[in-house]
Formats: C-alpha cells, structure tokens, sequence
C-alpha cells in the first residue's frame, strides 16, 4: 500500500474511534433537541450560571408581577439593543458594496486610489466623529423609549424649538456618555455618517490628492454632517417646525434621505465644482468624452451589496424590533429599489438604443435613496411610485450634470444621492399617509394619525420638507464649499496632470491595483495640452541627444 | 528566409493553429493587439456620452520560414482564418536577416 493511501486510512480509523468513544460517553441534553428546556424557569433554578436574568420561581403576588414585568421589559430592550447593532453592522457592510461600486464605474489605472479612498474615509471620519461629531449631532437627542428610556444626551445648545448643536458625548465621554445606550446608538449612528462620508468618493475620484480627500472626510466627519444631522435628527430647529410653526411634524426624515444621501450628495456637488473635471472630460468642440468603467461586474456587486445594506439602514432606524412597522419599511424599501432599476433600464434603453448596465445599478440606488425617508410613512404602492420618479430623475440629473451643468462626476453620486435623496424628502410631505409616526418630533396636537402628506390633507408637512431641501442644499454645498475653498490655499487638492494621466495607484499611493496587467494609461485623446512645457522655457525645446 | 504576419479574428486562433500544425510549421508567436482595416471602428453610448472604439481586438500570428515555405503558410492560414465578412484580417511578408536557436545556439535554417 501506498504512503498516501496509508496516511488516509489511519486517519480515517482514527476518527471512527474518537468518534466511538465519545458516543459512550454521551448524555441526554437536559434541553431538550429543540432547546424546549433551555429558557424555563425551572431549568434556571437547578443551574443559576445558565440564566442570564437571573430570573427565579415567580411567586404570585405583587412583587412578583413586578419582577416579571421587569424582566420581560429587560428582554424587550436586549431585542431592540440586538436589532440596533445588527442592522448597524449591515450598514457598515453597505462600505463594501460603495468600494465595489465606485471602484467598477472608474479606471483601472486608478483602483488602487478608489480603494483606498473607501477604506480610508470609513476610519478618517468614524474618528472625527468619535470626537466631536457624535456629540454636534445627538448630544441633547435625550431619551430614546426603545432603549430604556434613560440617557445622558441632555446638552443641546439652542433653546426650545432653537436647538442648533449638541454638547453632550464627546469622545464618547463627557457629559457620562460612557454607557451601553449611548454606544449603541453611537454605533448605529457612526455608520450613517460613513455613509454620506463615502459619497463624496464618487465625485471626487481620479484627480483629488489624498491629502485633499483626507480634509474633505473630516470635515464631513466632525461638521457638514452633524450638525445639519442634529437640526433633523437630533433634536434641532428643523425637527422642532411642527412646534414652532405648525409645520406638520416638523422636518421628517425616516432614515436620511436628506441628512446622509441629499448632504453627501450637494458636498459632492460642491467638492466636483471646486475640483474640476478631469482631464480630457470635454473636448474642445464642447462635446463629451466617456470614460467607460473598468468593470460592470463590480458595480453589480456593488449595487447588489448596498441593497441588502440597506435592509439594515431604513428597517434599523426605528431602533428597535419591537415595533413592527419595521416589516413595512424593508418592504417598502425593496419596493422602490426594484421599481427605480427597472425604470433606469427602460429609459436609458429608450434613449440611447441599449439598456445601460450602470445606469441601471444607478436606478436601483436612486431608488433606495429616495425611499429612504419616506420608508416608514408610507404604502407599498407609493414606494413603487417613489421608484419609478427616481430612477427617471437619476438619469435626467446625470445629463444634466455631464453636458448641461457641467459638472464632471464620475460616478453620478450627486445624481443618485443629492438629487434623488431632495426628491425622498419630499416625498414624505407628498405620500406620508398618517398610519405611522403619532407624536413624531414630539407634535402629540394631532394624536389621532401620524406623519401625513399633503395628498392625506395635511400641507404643513409638505411646507416643512421643503425647508428641510433648502436648508440642506444650502448647508452641505455652502459649509463644504467654504471648507474645500480654504483648504485649497494650504493644501494640493488635485493631483498633477502627470500623475492623473498615468493613474493615482501609482503617484498617490507608489501601489498598483493590477500589477500584472498591462494598463492603459492614455485618455483616448491625441494631444493633452495640459501636460505640454510652457512655451518659451527651455523645457519646450526638443532633446536632440540621448 | 522570410517572416510571414497574419492579423486574423481572435475566434478563429484554434482553426488556424490546427491547419498550421498539419502543415508542420514549427514555430509560431502570437500577440494580442487591437486593430482595424477598412473595417473602422464603431460607436457606443455611455451615461448619455458617445465614445468611438476605433480599434478591435484582433491576434497576429508571426512565423519565420524559409523562402520555399512562404506561399504554403500563407495560404493556409488565409483559407482557415476566412469567415468571409469584413474585418478577416491581413497577412503579409517580411525578409530576415538571420535567425539564432537560442538554447542550442544554432543559427540560419538549423535554427527553424
């Protein structure tokens, strides 16, 4: 016999014996197979180590409810403590899908950069917001019911209906913000944050410098973030419209379609404006250069890893399973996500021949942007509507942008998310059909229905999302366009024209995304004027030796 | 002796490598590259943005031979590379001066 065949038989003989062994050895599973003993009282009392709760024999009496009604509203937190942190982890997962996606719309010379910038701006900002950005946004968001009710995030300055910023948390101390609430929800909220953080990615790719991108993420990180996201979310001025100035409930937005997509998507505007487009974009003639993605695949993968994120992002933002809308908002969601890819494909097939593969992932986005703050308030039947407007305005926007505005964005982040997340705010103040949401923002005046649209009878609502759009706009874009424009004195923010040309893997970084492969390097023109010698120095003269 | 260059379809790589083979060519090099006769390119759309590909993969097949061989290779490969649309590809033929067996050192027809 071989020593291979040998070897295979004296493991397998071995194994027999171990496993005869402790077949001998077996007892029955106090538990039960289907674990039927495991969560009972009685089981509890023979072994106290086995009994998280430490729940024991409840005598009938008062104290004894009590203690059971204790112990199943422990329970009930630990659920919505649990549902918390797994969708959070699902949202943290979305990176992934954004890396692909916005890896797959660019060149391969630049992969590496494209990478890199996804990694680098989930660690970057989830510091800056450690430190001061959590505490802007939530610092006075007080109690939330779903995780026990009690919490330190009492310090919002502003007061009333005034509040503009928080105070509370910072590096998730001051103020006692060392406590399982408060990061838990920290945890849920830091990963919203990434992901208007890594939007500004698919605007500013293949020509901003790494130390330009590095600025540009803290600052979304530590300002242009929180602190719009504190008067929506946390507590602030626009959420309190329903009390101030009778506007509905005040500013509503379930999950973010304005305070992530739509503030992601105007920094991008803003950072894309500043930027400039890159070279080779427009022809001299005015005309439009494409610049085909390096891999469809990816952004398939992309879009299809975002999606199953995002039943993580809107089902998660009610902080808790034990309201059961939650079922409703991730229906919705893929509702809207399927009716705006769909839509994408049928429009870019009407109008240029073919059904774009990008656009199409782009439809699907559009439309889990625009459901997103909608989600809760409303009817499948409005996802679906929700959608199909989405994935329209996702391609119109992306025309728009590329030869009327002007504005080059590789990979139509402030279509999908700027664009898409105004029209998911407004759309609360359209849909919203008042099953969901009493007390919403603290407005209990009209306790007999929930948030409601203006086609449920109710036009304050819409009034306040349109303060919400504008408010937004002029925020992310303004505060983002002033911070980039005063970096730009400091720092290079672009790259040079050489190393754009030749790929950012290797300027940036001195690392190639696919070392084994021949890239192409040029951009498809025939003369790159940038990267001529300025006439007249001696560098424009021709080397006649070698 | 003589180089004889063949641009042809990439598909059709396996007809011509077996016709080339039953013939007893005993050397071939291939390289991948991207080109276009009176063919042209064509036009796409991309988010809305036209982009011309002016040139199409094709594979270019090199093979050293003596004089005497030229006409047969050449025939060969044209017949098995024809589909008979457009965009079959060339070949045509250059001189060379001399030819080294790199492992053994051989040079001229020793080294075909």
């Amino acid at each position: 016999m071989s020593r291979g065949k040998k070897f295979f038989l004296l493991t397998t003989l071995t194994l027999i014996a171990l496993i005869a062994v402790g077949q001998l050895n077996h007892h029955a599973d106090p538990g039960g197979p289907a674990g039927q003993g495991n969560g009972t009282v009685l089981n509890a009392t023979k072994a106290a180590t086995n009994n998280p709760l430490g729940i024991t024999k409840v005598p009938l009496s008062a104290t004894g409810m009590q203690t059971l009604a204790n112990n199943v509203a422990h329970v009930a937190i630990s659920v919505n403590f649990t549902w918390l942190l797994i969708t959070g982890f699902l949202v943290l997962f979305m990176q992934v899908g954004f890396a692909f996606l916005v890896t797959g719309l660019t060149r391969a010379k630049n992969a590496g950069h494209m990478m890199m910038m996804n990694l680098v701006s989930f660690v970057v900002a989830l510091m800056a917001y450690y430190a001061v950005g959590f505490a802007f946004q939530f610092g006075g968001i007080a109690p939330i019911a779903n995780l026990g009710g009690t919490s330190p995030l009492t310090s919002i300055f502003g007061h009333g209906s005034a509040g503009v910023i928080g105070l509370h948390g910072f590096f998730l101390q001051s103020g006692n913000t060392y406590d399982v609430g408060v990061l838990a929800f920290f945890l849920f909220q830091v990963v919203f944050m990434e992901t208007a953080g890594y939007i500004i990615i698919g605007a500013i790719a293949e020509r901003i410098s790494f130390a330009g991108f590095l600025f540009a993420e803290v600052a979304m990180g530590a300002i242009v973030y929180p602190i719009y996201g504190n008067w929506v979310w946390g507590g602030g001025w626009l959420s309190k419209l329903g009390t101030s100035l009778h506007l509905g409930h005040g500013a509503v937005d379930f999950a973010g379609s304005g305070v992530v997509h739509a503030t992601g998507g105007w920094a991008a505007l803003a950072l894309a404006m500043l930027l400039g487009p890159r070279i080779g974009k427009y022809r001299e003639d005015g005309t439009v250069r494409a610049f085909p993605g390096h891999n469809l695949g990816y952004v398939v993968i992309g879009t299809l890893v975002l999606t199953f994120g995002w039943m993580g992002f809107n089902p998660g933002s009610t902080f808790g399973a034990t309201d059961l809308r939650i079922a409703i908002v991730a229906v919705n969601t893929l509702l809207a996500a399927c009716s705006g890819a769909i839509m994408a494909m049928a429009w870019t097939n009407w109008k240029w021949g073919k059904p774009d593969i990008s656009m199409t992932c782009n439809g699907m986005l559009a439309g889990l942007v625009a459901i997103t703050a909608p989600c809760a308030f409303v009817a499948p039947w409005a996802s679906v509507v929700i959608g199909i407007i989405a994935g329209m305005l996702v391609c119109w926007s992306v025309e728009f942008f590329d030869k009327k505005a002007r504005v080059d964005d590789p990979c139509g982040a402030i279509s999908v998310h700027g664009m898409c997340g105004a029209w998911g705010v407004l759309a609360v103040g359209l849909f919203a059909d008042g099953t969901y949401g009493i007390g919403w923002n603290g407005v209990s005046a009209s306790a007999l229905h929930g948030v409601q649209g203006i086609f449920y009878g109710d036009p304050g609502q819409l009034g306040a999302q349109i303060i919400d759009i504008i408010v937004g706009f002029i925020w992310a874009w303004g505060v983002m366009w002033l911070l980039f424009r005063i970096a730009m004195r400091f720092i290079k923010t672009r790259v040079d024209p050489e190393v754009e040309i030749a790929g950012l893997d290797e300027g940036e970084f001195g690392q190639i995304c696919y070392p084994d492969f021949v890239i192409r390097t040029e951009t498809d023109i025939g003369v790159t004027h940038e990267l001529d010698a300025p006439v007249g120095t001696s560098a424009a003269t021709p080397v006649t030796s070698d | 002796m003589k180089m004889v260059i063949a641009v042809i379809k990439p598909f059709k790589i396996e007809e011509v490598t077996d016709a080339l083979n039953k013939l007893g060519v005993s050397g071939v090099t291939l390289i991948e590259v991207r080109g276009h006769g009176r063919q042209k390119g064509h036009t796409e759309v991309y988010r809305g943005a036209e982009y011309r590909i002016e040139y199409l993969p094709k594979v270019r097949l090199e093979i050293v031979c003596e004089d005497a061989d030229v006409e047969k290779i050449a025939s060969t490969i044209s017949e098995s590379a024809r589909t008979g649309k457009i965009g079959d590809g060339k070949w045509w033929v250059v001189p060379v001066e001399t030819v080294g067996r790199i492992r053994t050192g051989e040079l001229g027809s020793d080294a075909l």
